[in-house]
């Protein structure tokens, strides 16, 4: 029998919810600071993600990659979901929000999910400024058109340097586990 | 699955709404676009995207800070909850099970400022009670009936909107607002098909902004049912709760509805 904790959850183990919980609470909590307007809204986001991965959990396929990494992709749909549906302030830009903002060490952190790694290997075959449009948007939350403000960067070689880099760590993904595609 | 190679890959302009879906989201006339241009490609292809994006912020978010002990307990009391009222363990795809719903919590004489806390300490207490010492939990109407006679609790009876599927449909809305559960009870309400529609509960809370009503759960109807009670799962805290309104909605539910079929209202005061 699997031991993944979602998979668990699906089959109503209450072990299993006190297990995501800590394992993935600060994953979750972190995305949710970074990409929330204020803290009470983080809170808000925070249980609007877990109910989602509650519903989700039986969905959840261990062969098609890592709890995490189905965890990561629902907190960020989530989250996507109530930035765009709040009014256009950007998210919160504290200080304390975007400490955590640190880009793992693949040779250094143990607790890296395989995904990450593929993802840092593609990332580090970038441009600088490539890597820091692909960090301001999916890291920070800023739209393309912010981006391309911040940066004084045309919108087009914003978009430009978003979808190459998005592919370049797709076809990673996809090299090293041909076939696989998460269904969330 | 697909191959990497440009034939499978989408031409530009796709490629470049669903790095935006991705990435920020899709504005309703870009949604209505791609929605022209989606494709079993472009629908694979999205969740390859959408998966390099996860491990981009996960490679992103070396530092993690665990939540605050009360958000975590919340966390922890909301899954339960959930777990016991969708009868999980045998879940499949079914969404409420009418005899599996959340038990009701002992009255408690806590001011309201707590209420939402203690609400959901009772609910974690009485749905592991549930799970291991009661093989027959009280059904839904049962439920209801004991939640109706708690002195704080309200009772709302719902109106049929003009929707043609709500013809004919009449019940109520039971709530407590100390401890954040409630039932609704329908007649008359046509069984869905999980497949393409879900019926989905919204509870306008007067203190919150009216263009982003809580959710109060998506649910099922099913047939040969003359009349059918349904627990209420808010996702959040309802501090006053003013109306409570039943959409049909894609399965899975919403994140905020269009409201093109309001079903049945119910309105406070």
């Amino acid at each position: 029998m699997s031991s993944s904790v979602l998979q668990r959850i699906a089959r109503g183990d209450a072990a299993a919810v006190r297990e995501c919980i800590e394992q993935y609470g600060g994953l979750v909590w972190s995305l949710a600071r970074r990409l929330s307007r204020t803290p009470a809204d983080a809170e808000d986001a925070t249980q609007d993600i877990f109910l989602d991965i509650w519903r989700s959990a039986g969905r959840f396929d261990e062969s098609q990659g890592s709890d995490k990494v189905f965890i990561a992709m629902i907190a960020r749909r989530r989250l996507i979901d109530r930035l765009r549906k709040a009014t256009a302030e950007p998210p919160m830009d504290s200080a304390d929000a975007l400490e955590s903002v640190a880009w793992a060490d693949p040779g250094n952190s143990p607790e890296i999910s395989i995904e990450a790694e593929q993802a840092m290997r593609a990332l580090a075959e970038l441009r600088p400024e490539q890597r820091q449009v692909l960090e301001l948007g999916l890291l920070q939350g800023l739209s393309q058109s912010e981006i391309s403000a911040r940066l004084g960067m045309p919108l087009g070689t914003v978009k430009s340097f978003m979808r190459r880099g998005l592919i370049k760590v797709r076809d990673f993904m996809n090299i090293d586990a041909p076939g696989i595609s998460a269904e969330v | 699955m697909s191959q990497t190679g440009p034939q499978n890959q989408p031409d530009e302009a796709l490629l470049d709404l669903l790095v935006k879906q991705v990435t920020e989201g899709l504005s309703p006339a870009e949604q209505r676009e791609l929605d022209v241009l989606d494709s079993a490609t472009a629908s694979s292809y999205l969740r390859e995207l959408e998966r390099a994006a996860a491990a981009i912020t996960l490679a992103g978010t070396a530092r993690a800070e665990p939540p605050p002990a009360a958000l975590s307990k919340r966390l922890e009391a909301q899954a339960l909850d959930f777990l016991a009222t969708t009868g999980r363990s045998d879940a499949g795809n079914k969404v409420v099970d009418l005899n599996r719903p959340a038990k009701v919590a002992a009255p408690r004489a806590a001011a309201w400022q707590g209420a939402g806390w203690l609400a959901a300490a009772a609910c974690l207490i009485l749905a592991v009670f549930g799970w291991v010492r009661s093989p027959q939990p009280a059904s839904a109407a049962e439920q209801r009936a004991a939640l109706l006679a708690r002195s704080e609790s309200m009772k709302l009876d719902m109106s049929a909107t003009k929707d043609p599927a709500a013809a004919g449909v009449s019940g109520d809305v039971v709530w407590d607002p100390l401890t954040q559960q409630g039932f609704l009870r329908f007649v008359g309400l046509p069984q869905n098909d999980p497949k393409v529609h879900q019926y989905q509960l919204w509870i306008f809370d007067a203190t919150r902004d009216q263009r982003y009503p809580v959710d109060g759960g998506v649910f099922d109807i099913p047939g040969n049912a003359s009349e059918v009670v349904i627990p209420i799962r808010a996702r959040l805290p309802v501090r006053t709760a003013k109306a409570f309104a039943v959409t049909l909605e894609k399965p899975g539910g919403v994140v905020v509805s269009a409201r093109e079929h309001i079903l049945v209202l119910a309105q406070a005061g």
